[in-house]
Parts: structure tokens; C-alpha cells; sequence
């Protein structure tokens, strides 16, 4: 920002951090940007040692970074749109493609011109139209990386038009693609809405998060692929995920069950209006299932799911106070039958929201040692009370002074987001911790080109 | 057609920059484009498929009009040679040693590998060439100085320990000549990581006027069986470790004779640099010259505190030196000695390295390796396993 203003700036960054540090500010369209390496990393020193290595290394790296002159750097020069880069045997091509790291490990389909030709008949639009540009490596996303990156995924051509949402979700700037390598390592959940969800044939039912559905599948692993290939999110490089974990499997809801209880969709409560089709993208640090769901009612039946969603939530309550006031945006899935349960006893998906809302609660004082104590992500350890008072946290959260009052895990009912999917006859539900801005739930429609049936009967016949 | 699956052995910065697009702008200018036709002509990525009749020789020709080799032929730097280097080394392919100044490629383990094996290393040197290359990233080597010079310095690379004769570094007949695959090839591979990772290309970045033969390689090994305590255990390491040690060398004098001889050498126009810089030097003893000195009952310590005290230049000739005018800058101690009417070479005897290598006949050898630049340095790394 002071950079952008013109003001000389120096960034300190941990000694862990700083190819990513070169790289995103070249991303940025700062190259050459001075960094002043902190040694080690600060959450593990004390604050002697801290002083100690800021004073006899950082400090000087701060006035050199301010006094010296920056180099001029230039652009990186890369092959352009549709050039072949290689021509080989399919061993040879995907050696070539997994050696220079363009692949996940797993063999990918050659991106061949016939087969990219294929994809981009499933689109009207431009194979040079730009969706945005991506950070770190501020590529350019355009339609035809799409289809190259869709192609090595394993994706069929008909799934081009959720493959350009999703990518127009990534390119928004509501998500924050530019955090995707970030430590906790949170990974994308892609949620499938609408009647795309039968034309595709994507699994909802029994499974419905496991591998084995070639659009599930090869949809979650596209999504990763264009993480790496374009927006430039690779491990021991900009990638920073001191874990990480696979892609996901994309999600898609089961909507005759919702139809049925009149709920709306994930999509739907978006904005997208019934009867069209939309991808939603949310990042999330990871899940659990919450298994064995017993009860007839609401009452027996929302603590145990609640406590599910406060339970996987700790560090990430950063996001509901403090950093990003409401940013926090866990998920709940629940299999239709535990969703009809619900709605039996003439609860609505608000309705459902409140109470979990009421239930999904912990201590003040545990919360505020996930934002303070243990992991210091809240500087200066404020109390819940400070940052209500700071207007940093909603005033539900110091009702009282009591350090044993619950408080909920997420700063209003509507942000646990519901979705139904999985086996419609078990009564199961998974939660996903969520990542806050660092990944905030994005939609976006799905556009069909023209005659979209048609083009889908006819591969159908190939 | 046969295919060979190369690594690009050019230098990348953390930034995503490739140095040779710089390097190309400078050969033209230098007009140097003869000598690179190819410059920044490469695929941007990390691996190549060389496809030709005869792939080894479509490589290195390839590489030398990238401007990738330093006039020899290479041996081309496969995906599995590569990986045989890195598996010689505890450390993982995408460790980074640091940025190679000046252009600032960053110098992975990988990236090292392919050049050492472009040099003609095989496993057995890659700790080596490990070592050899963290110590010329220390700042103390000046490495921006090293390479973007007008003078002709080059690395003098010093294998200390059982490592050498497990690598074939010779420390033996012939030590700093032609014949033994790591001397040849350690130094070789420092070289080029110095060329393609921190683009210290000859004319267009590298200033040197005249360069010397030691650019293509300078690297030697430290006999066992001198009389003195050896070179790591001066520098507080145990006898069963092995280290390697650069210093700034400006040329390499060979002297003919015994202490008196080096002195007289020592004490000459070829130090300039070294007192105008405070340097720190080396001399190479052979072991003929070694075990008469020792038997004589002189340390290695009386060694350098003689030479210190013998090598002395005449105010006189130091007066009239080029470099006496052109710097007018020179260190309070060399300022000091005028009034003595001689003036000492370094600082003090600690500045000079001595090693015993080459031949075990009956010859009285020794080379002196004044040097440039500052600061003063003499870097060491202990080489694992």
C-alpha cells in the first residue's frame, strides 16, 4: 500500500518466507521490493531473542532496503497462448509435464490441441478472453488455460462452463486467491448447484465427498491444477502449507431433497435464482463427520450438531472477532434424512441456522486464549470486552464479565453456511472449519453456451 | 533421434526472473553476440528434452551458444545424473544455498547439481562442490566483487581431510595441473555455477581484463603426510573432518627454491591488491620443502611469521607503482612500515594460509597465490559425511 502511495517501504518477513516474499511481490507488480529478513520465525522466540535478532540483523536490512537503489526487473517471458511445448509418446509427455511442475504427481491427460479444441466448443466465448488475473504469478486466467488445465484434470469437455465459474470465483476478489498459500494450508471446497449437478452427473448421494465420480473428481483436482499451473501456488515455492492436503472432491448438493423440504439451495441463498446453475468455493482448514446423529427432534438433534461445528473451530475465531469481524463461515452438510428431519418439525434452514447459532458456543475465556493466549493472532491479547468496545466484535460477546459465559463460535446465525448432500438414508454430517477471508465463500453462475443440450447429447455419443 | 532429458542449468531468481534475459542485453551491448548466439533463447522451465542424432553433442553445443559452458565441452546435466549428485547429499532438491551475486540466481541444491554435472562432477564431488559453493556465498567472499571485478582473481578452492582422497582430489604430483577428475572438476563446477547462477559471464558482466587459467579451475587438496598440523585443524576442526576453503586468489606465482625465494616473490608488485585490501594470501609448501623446514624444527606457525617478516616490498618500488598512485587510499599499517623503509605484505603472519601438496621428489617447489579485494577473507566449511 505505501509502496502503491510512493513511499519507500521495507516488508520484515521470517526467514521461512522469503522466496514467497520475492515472489508475490512480483505478483504484485513489485519486483525488486526490499524484504528485511526476521530470523527464524517470531512465534517461537522470546521477546528478548526477538530483540536481539531484529537489532543485529533485521535493522540493518531495513536501512539498507530504504537507502539502496532497486534493480529494475524484468518481465518473465513465458511460451505464449497455444503453443505445443512439447511433442512426445503419452510416458513422455507426462514425465515432461510432471518434471518441469506442471503436474500433481498423478498422470494427466495431454492437453493436445484436438482436445483443447474440444473443451472450447462447449464455451462462446473467446479462448483469449481474460477471467482475471491471478496472484502470486499474476497470470493472466483465460478461457484457453481453462481448457488446457480441465483437460490434464481428466475433465470432459461438457464440463467447461463450471470450469470457467469456478475460475471467475477464483479471479474475485471477495475469495482472496492471493492467501491460497498460505501456513494453515485450508483447501478449497468446490459446492455444485443447480441442474447442472444431473446433466453432468455428478454424485450427490451415498459418497458423496468420496472419489470415484468423474466430474466430482476431476473437477476437484482441475481446481488445484489451475492453482498451481496459472495462478502459480506451488509447494516449497509461493505455496507456503506447512501440511496442506489433496484437492478436494467437489461437493455437489442433493436437490430433490431440498426441493422437497423447501429449502434453498447454497446457491439460491446466494442470489442465483432457482432452475439456474452456480459453483461456490470456500476454504476451509479441514472437516470431521459428525456420525450417528440420534433423535427425533430438533432439540435432541442440534447440540450434538453444534457442538460438531464449535468443536473444529479454535484459531480460526480470529475471523469471527477481531482480524475480520463475520469472515468465519463454517459448513455444515447434512445427509437429506437428517435435513428432513429437521424440517419435519417445521424448521427452515434460518430457523435451523438459530439454533445452531444458540448451541455452537464456548467459554469466553477459551475463546479468547485461541485468539490470545495460544496463538497470539489477536496482538496485545485484547479480552473479548476490548474488542467489543473497539467495535471489533459484536456486543453479544461481552454480555457479561463472567470468563466461563458462552459465546458463539461465528458473529451471527447466517454465518454457518447449510448444504445437503451425501447418503439420504444415513444420518451423518460433516463440518468444515472454515478459513475466513483467506478463501470467503464466492459464487458465481454457471453460463451455459447456446444450445447447450445439444452439444451435450452429442457427447454423450462420442 | 535420440532424446535426452536435460535440467537448464541457468540461473533463476526468487522472483521468477530468469538472469539470462539481463545477461543477453549485456553481451549485446558488449558486443559480445558472436560468442552467445543463443542467449535467453531456452524454454522457461525446468527440464528439457533434447532430441538429435548424436544428444550429447546437440547439448553441449546447445548450452555453449546459451552461453552456459565456459568454452569446453559439458557433459550434459540429465535428469538422472542430477539426481545421482543430489542423492550423494543429505539435502533436499529445492534447498536453497542463497542467491549467487551478481545477478542473484538462487542457488538450490538442484540447480548446483546441474552444473557440477555439466563439469564433469560425479557424486563423489557433489559435497564438495556443496561446501565450496556455500563458502563463496558467504558475504565475507566479496562474490559480487569476485565477479564483476576488472581484475583477473579467481577462487582458490583448498580441500582439507579424508574427503579429498575419497573424491580423487589430488593433493599429490601435479596438485594444481591437469589430470585428476575432482580437482578438475570441483573447480570447474564452481566456476559455472559463478557463470549460469550468478551470470558472471566473461565481458558482458565479468570485467576481468586478462582472466587467468585459474577461472577454469583452481581447486587442490591438502597432502596428509606434511609435518605440520593440516589446514582444519588450524582452523579448530578434528583431524576425521573434512573442509573445504576458498580465499580470493589473484594469480598463481610458482617459486622455485625455499623460504627466501617465496619471500622475494612475496614481496613484490604481484601483492598489491593484497595490501592495498589487507588480504589474506596462500602459499602451497611442497612436502620436500615442508620436512626440511620441519626437521629444522620450524612450525608452521615460524613459516608464516618468517614470511611476514621476509616478504617486505622497498618503499621505493612501492613508490612508484601504479597502484600506489591510483588508490591513494592504503591501510594505516602499510602507512606505518614507510617510515621502516620496507613494507610487510599482510597484516600479520595469521594472513597467510599455508599447505603442503604436489610432489613427493626431492624439488624445492612452492606457489604463492597473492589476493584481491575486500574484505579480508579466508572462508571455510566443514564438507558432511
Amino acid at each position: 500500500m505505501a509502496e502503491e502511495a510512493g513511499v519507500p517501504s521495507v516488508s520484515l518477513t521470517c526467514e521461512g518466507f522469503l522466496g514467497q516474499a520475492a515472489t508475490t511481490a512480483t505478483g504484485l507488480g513489485l519486483p525488486g521490493l526490499p524484504v528485511a529478513v526476521v530470523p527464524g520465525h517470531v512465534d517461537v522466540q522470546t521477546p528478548d531473542e526477538l530483540r536481539d535478532n531484529v537489532l543485529s540483523v533485521t535493522l540493518d536490512a531495513v536501512v539498507e532496503g530504504l537507502t539502496q537503489a532497486r534493480e529494475v526487473v524484468a518481465e518473465l517471458d513465458e511460451p505464449s497462448p497455444g503453443d505445443v511445448v512439447f511433442e512426445g509418446t503419452p510416458d513422455e509427455i507426462n514425465r515432461f509435464f510432471y518434471e518441469n511442475g506442471w503436474g500433481d504427481g498423478l498422470p494427466i491427460v495431454p492437453p493436445t490441441e484436438a482436445r483443447v479444441r474440444e473443451f472450447l466448443r462447449f464455451t462462446d466465448r473467446d479462448a483469449d478472453e481474460e477471467l482475471g488475473v491471478l496472484l502470486p504469478d499474476r497470470r493472466s486466467a483465460t478461457v484457453r488455460t481453462v481448457a488446457i488445465n480441465g483437460v490434464m484434470a481428466g475433465c470432459r469437455p461438457e464440463y467447461m462452463p463450471v470450469l470457467l465459474a469456478l475460475i471467475e470465483a477464483m479471479a474475485d476478489p471477495r475469495y482472496g486467491v492471493e492467501h491460497s498459500g498460505n501456513t494453515p494450508g485450508a483447501e478449497t471446497l468446490i459446492v455444485v448447484n443447480g441442474p447442472i449437478v444431473r446433466q453432468l452427473g455428478f454424485n450427490y448421494q451415498q459418497g458423496a465427498l468420496r472419489d470415484g465420480f468423474q466430474a466430482n473428481t476431476s473437477i476437484g483436482r482441475f481446481w488445484r491444477l489451475y492453482l498451481r499451473n496459472v495462478a502459480g501456488f506451488l509447494p516449497h515455492r509461493a505455496d507456503k502449507g506447512t501440511f496442506g492436503n489433496t484437492w478436494r472432491v467437489a461437493l455437489a448438493e442433493n436437490e430433490e431433497a431440498l426441493a422437497r423440504i423447501g429449502w434453498p439451495t447454497l446457491a439460491q441463498e446466494a442470489g442465483v435464482p432457482p432452475g439456474e446453475s452456480a459453483v461456490t468455493i470456500s476454504r476451509f482448514t479441514g472437516g470431521t463427520v459428525l456420525a450417528s446423529v440420534f433423535g427425533t427432534t430438533p432439540e435432541q438433534m442440534i447440540p450434538y450438531l453444534a457442538d460438531g461445528i464449535a468443536r473444529l473451530v479454535a484459531w480460526e475465531v480470529i475471523f469471527t472477532v477481531g482480524m475480520a469481524v463475520g469472515a468465519q463461515r463454517p459448513l455444515l452438510v447434512l445427509s437429506p434424512i437428517l435435513a428432513q428431519t429437521l424440517a419435519r418439525a417445521g424448521l427452515g434452514k434460518r430457523d435451523v441456522q438459530l439454533r445452531l447459532f444458540d448451541h455452537a458456543r464456548i467459554p469466553a475465556r477459551k475463546f479468547e486464549r485461541y485468539i490470545g493466549e495460544w496463538t497470539n493472532l489477536a496482538p496485545g491479547r485484547p479480552s473479548l470486552a476490548d474488542l467489543v468496545a473497539r467495535g471489533r466484535a459484536a456486543p453479544h460477546f461481552a454480555e457479561s464479565s463472567d470468563p466461563e459465559r458462552l459465546v458463539p463460535v461465528v458473529a451471527r446465525p447466517e454465518d454457518i453456511m447449510l448444504a445437503v448432500s451425501g447418503d439420504p438414508l444415513r444420518t451423518n454430517a460433516y463440518v468444515f472449519a472454515h478459513n475466513g477471508i483467506l478463501g470467503f465463500p464466492t459464487t458465481k453462475p454457471v453460463r451455459l453456451p447456446p444450445d447447450f443440450r445439444g452439444l451435450l447429447a452429442a457427447a454423450a455419443g462420442r | 533421434m535420440d532424446a535426452l532429458w536435460v535440467l537448464l542449468p541457468a540461473g533463476q531468481r526468487a522472483s521468477g526472473e530468469w538472469i539470462d534475459d539481463t545477461l543477453r542485453r549485456r553481451a549485446v551491448e558488449a558486443g559480445l553476440r558472436a560468442r552467445t548466439p543463443l542467449a535467453a533463447r531456452f524454454p522457461r522451465q525446468r527440464v528439457e528434452v533434447v532430441r538429435a542424432a548424436d544428444p550429447v553433442q546437440e547439448v553441449s553445443a546447445l548450452f555453449e551458444a546459451r552461453g552456459w559452458t565456459d568454452g569446453l565441452p559439458i557433459v550434459p546435466p540429465t535428469l538422472g545424473r542430477v539426481q545421482a549428485l543430489c542423492a550423494a547429499t543429505a539435502r533436499d532438491g529445492d534447498e536453497t544455498l542463497g542467491e549467487v551475486e551478481p545477478l542473484r540466481g538462487v542457488a538450490t541444491v538442484e540447480k548446483v547439481a546441474a552444473n557440477a554435472v555439466m563439469a564433469g562432477c560425479g557424486p563423489e564431488h557433489f559435497p564438495i562442490v556443496l561446501a565450496a559453493v556455500e563458502a563463496v556465498l558467504d558475504p565475507a567472499f566479496n562474490l559480487r566483487g569476485v565477479q564483476t571485478t576488472d581484475e583477473n582473481v579467481a577462487p582458490l578452492v583448498i580441500v582439507s581431510g579424508p574427503a579429498a582422497a575419497r573424491a580423487g582430489v589430488n593433493a599429490g604430483v601435479g596438485a594444481l595441473g591437469p589430470g585428476w577428475r575432482g580437482n578438475a572438476a570441483i573447480g570447474r563446477a564452481v566456476r559455472l555455477v559463478m557463470q549460469n547462477l550468478g551470470g558472471g559471464w566473461p565481458g558482458a558482466v565479468s570485467l576481468a581484463g586478462l582472466g587467468q587459467p585459474a577461472r577454469y579451475t583452481l581447486c587442490v587438496a591438502e597432502r596428509e603426510d606434511g609435518p605440520w598440523p593440516p589446514l582444519r585443524v588450524e582452523l579448530g576442526y578434528r583431524a576425521e573432518q573434512s573442509t573445504v576453503t576458498v580465499l580470493r586468489a589473484e594469480t598463481v606465482v610458482n617459486v622455485t627454491g625455499g623460504l627466501a625465494e617465496l619471500a622475494s616473490v612475496m614481496g613484490s608488485a604481484a601483492s598489491a591488491f593484497t595490501m592495498r585490501y589487507e588480504g589474506k594470501v596462500a602459499v602451497v609448501v611442497a612436502p620436500f620443502v615442508a620436512r626440511r623446514l620441519a626437521a629444522a624444527g620450524w612450525s608452521k606457525d615460524d613459516v608464516k611469521r618468517h614470511l611476514h617478516a621476509d616478504a617486505r616490498v622497498p618503499v621505493a618500488d612501492w613508490a612508484r607503482w601504479w597502484l600506489r598512485a591510483a588508490a591513494p587510499e592504503w591501510p594505516p599499517w602499510v602507512r606505518q612500515a614507510e617510515a621502516s623503509g620496507a613494507l610487510p605484505v599482510v597484516r600479520s603472519p595469521d594472513d597467510i594460509t599455508v599447505v603442503v601438496a604436489g610432489a613427493d621428489l626431492a624439488i624445492p617447489q612452492l606457489a604463492y597465490f597473492p589476493s584481491w579485494g575486500f574484505p579480508p577473507c579466508r572462508v571455510t566449511r566443514e564438507i558432511p559425511g
